[in-house]
């Protein structure tokens, strides 16, 4: 784990303070320069909302998932699974495909006369957010119904016997069971978004620009390896910053378990 | 944790023992030799095999073996760490300065590699590069949806007769600054320096009538289903879109004409054997049989006497675009596209 992951990271992000002009080159270049606090922000913002969907819709999803059948589980993982294991370009180009103006979900909206105008649906900030959820779903949807097979029936039984009318007993015993792995999900797929460079750049607009597309051109064009770890470090401290306050001002750990 | 360990160090011996045995059959011993070729892969990977590879190893019996994955940032990595697994790779020609002046090029053997017959253009040769192939970026047209042919960049700018989007390249050097630069009036001798800012006021006014393209599948794409009616795309795309019936059709006026370069790298370990495959593909036939193979212009002229004219005429540098077009001023991209690209960014989130 530690040669592998945390020694090339390190080594790019010492990069920031030694390569291409040194420290104060490249965070007085983030700092000075709006457009990457402007990206940040859009990052952040962007990964938030991506968290915040898939919560609510993979929350009834994992639901039907651990209270299905084997047969009615075996077809929903199916349905999950498949595009999950699908090349993330394909998806994206599916999106375009289908969701554009001119594409077959405006067409038949336009004939079915439900809307006068094609929707934006890409080409804007929800496209991007529309390839970013469905790409994010399943790690939502996986550990949280894992989480809820291991529910105690029990305890379901016992507030019902006790008088608790059916959204009682979700509310106050299913969903407080549900609400760490609900939490780390959340976690998971705010943290795992913030690394989108593809499905932004095909189906977001002229303003979709991520941290992860800057990353990689100071990478990959300009090899400007010194600011590319200013970028990373940039956006791994204001992560890290945002899950401190979370733990600081809402308790995540005690959310998560951890003591 | 020492049980995992193990486990952890035996599957590394086994991915090892396999990746040997998978790469065993590249390492043949009774070849003169062999030549490793970072390339960009795919049907161009295939026409170079046909044009320049096979033949050149039936020639010379040197083995030409194909990587994929080529970025700067693995070719710095590869060569920063010594003794580079890839011997040339192709790149565009901003590289040749980006990876001069980091050091991560070999100089051209002008005594193997012959440039003489190189077409005359600006930085088209270097001490660490000859050029590849020629391309263009071009403007495209949807032939159904538009009135008529536009005929330059102030007519794609006109949003009240070309009512579509325009498609563009995101990133900052695929010839969007030009356009804009050129529909605003500069002439086409005086683009560069390029104006960074003057480009960027003038982009403001199609700034809602754009649609970006990442790559060049999703340009043909906006090509054929008719999402965009005009734009700026690399000429083999829009051929492409052609040949598979999408109304499109090319003008060639104030075209972006440029090329793909080929470098070999520091401390290459088949610098020689790169040499006589840059001579090869340098050469009359060489340039000849690439044109055939794909849609991309010699950079050599005599290889079009070998080429059929309507093969020619679809051609970067063929009769169609003579006078019509700006050449791309590589070496002002290989010092600006930073900053170019910084300005861009500032604009579309702005």
């Amino acid at each position: 784990m530690g040669a592998f992951f945390l020694v090339p990271i390190a080594a790019l992000l010492a990069l920031s303070f030694t390569a291409n002009g040194g420290a104060a080159v490249n965070y007085g270049r983030f700092l000075s320069q709006p457009v990457y606090l402007q990206v940040l922000q859009r990052t952040l913002l962007m990964g938030a909302a991506t968290a915040a969907i898939c919560v609510v819709l993979g929350y009834p999803v994992a639901y039907r998932l651990a209270n299905a059948s084997p047969r009615g589980r075996a077809l929903l993982l199916a349905f999950i699974l498949v595009p999950f294991w699908t090349n993330l370009l394909v998806r994206a180009y599916g999106w375009l495909v289908l969701l554009n103006p001119k594409g077959i979900l405006n067409r038949y909206l336009v004939d079915w006369g439900l809307v006068s105008e094609p929707l934006s649906l890409v080409h804007n900030s929800t496209g991007a957010l529309i390839g970013m959820v469905q790409i994010m779903l399943p790690y939502l949807i996986l550990p949280l119904a894992a989480t809820m097979m291991r529910v105690n029936p029990e305890a379901l039984r016992a507030a019902r016997s006790l008088g608790a009318q059916p959204l009682a007993v979700f509310v106050n015993v299913y969903f407080p069971l549900t609400l760490p792995a609900v939490m780390a999900g959340l976690m998971l797929v705010f943290t795992v978004s913030l690394g989108f460079f593809v499905i932004p750049a095909i189906l977001g607009g002229t303003r979709d620009i991520f941290l992860a597309q800057l990353i990689e051109f100071n990478i990959n064009q300009s090899l400007n390896w010194g600011f590319a770890g200013a970028l990373s470090l940039m956006l791994v401290a204001t992560t890290l910053a945002l899950f401190w306050a979370g733990d600081r001002w809402f308790g995540l750990r005690a959310v998560w378990g951890v003591r | 944790m020492a049980t995992s360990n193990w486990t952890r160090r035996r599957i590394l011996k086994a991915g090892g023992a396999a990746a040997l045995a998978l790469g065993a059959p590249a390492i043949r011993a009774q070849s003169k030799g062999r030549v490793v070729f970072g390339t960009w892969g795919g049907t161009w990977e295939a026409a170079m095999r046909k044009a320049w590879f096979d033949p050149f190893t039936a020639k010379t019996g040197i083995e030409v073996v194909t990587a994929s994955g080529n970025t700067y940032g693995k070719i710095q990595s590869m060569v920063e760490a010594g003794r580079p697994e890839w011997d040339m790779v192709e790149v565009q020609p901003d590289f040749q300065w980006i990876g001069a002046e980091k050091g991560l090029l070999e100089k051209i053997n002008f005594s193997i590699v012959d440039k003489s017959p190189i077409m005359p253009g600006k930085d088209m040769v270097t001490e660490y590069s000859v050029p590849q192939v020629l391309f263009s970026r071009v403007m495209f047209y949807n032939t159904k949806m538009s009135p008529d042919a536009p005929k330059n960049w102030a007519d794609v700018w006109d949003t009240k007769k070309y009512t579509g989007k325009r498609t563009f390249f995101t990133r900052s050097h695929g010839g969007v600054l030009e356009a804009a630069l050129m529909a605003d009036g500069v002439p086409t001798d005086k683009l560069y320096p390029l104006d960074i800012d003057r480009a960027l006021k003038k982009l403001s006014e199609i700034k809602n009538h754009i649609l970006w393209y990442d790559g060049l599948a999703q340009a043909e794409q906006y090509m054929t289903d008719g999402q965009a009616q005009l734009g700026l795309v690399a000429d083999g795309r829009v051929l492409s879109a052609i040949g598979n019936k999408a109304p499109v059709a090319i003008q060639n006026n104030q075209s972006l004409l440029t090329w793909s370069t080929m470098v070999v790298l520091k401390g290459a370990q088949n610098r020689e054997a790169a040499m006589k495959l840059l001579a090869y593909a340098l050469s009359v036939e060489g340039q000849a049989a690439i044109a055939m193979a794909y849609t991309y212009g010699p950079v050599v002229p005599a290889a079009f006497k070998a080429i059929p004219p309507e093969r020619a005429s679809i051609l970067s540098g063929g009769p169609q675009q003579q006078g019509r077009f700006v050449l791309l001023d590589a070496a002002w991209w290989g010092k600006n596209t930073e900053v170019a690209t910084e300005k861009l960014n500032a604009w579309r989130v702005s």
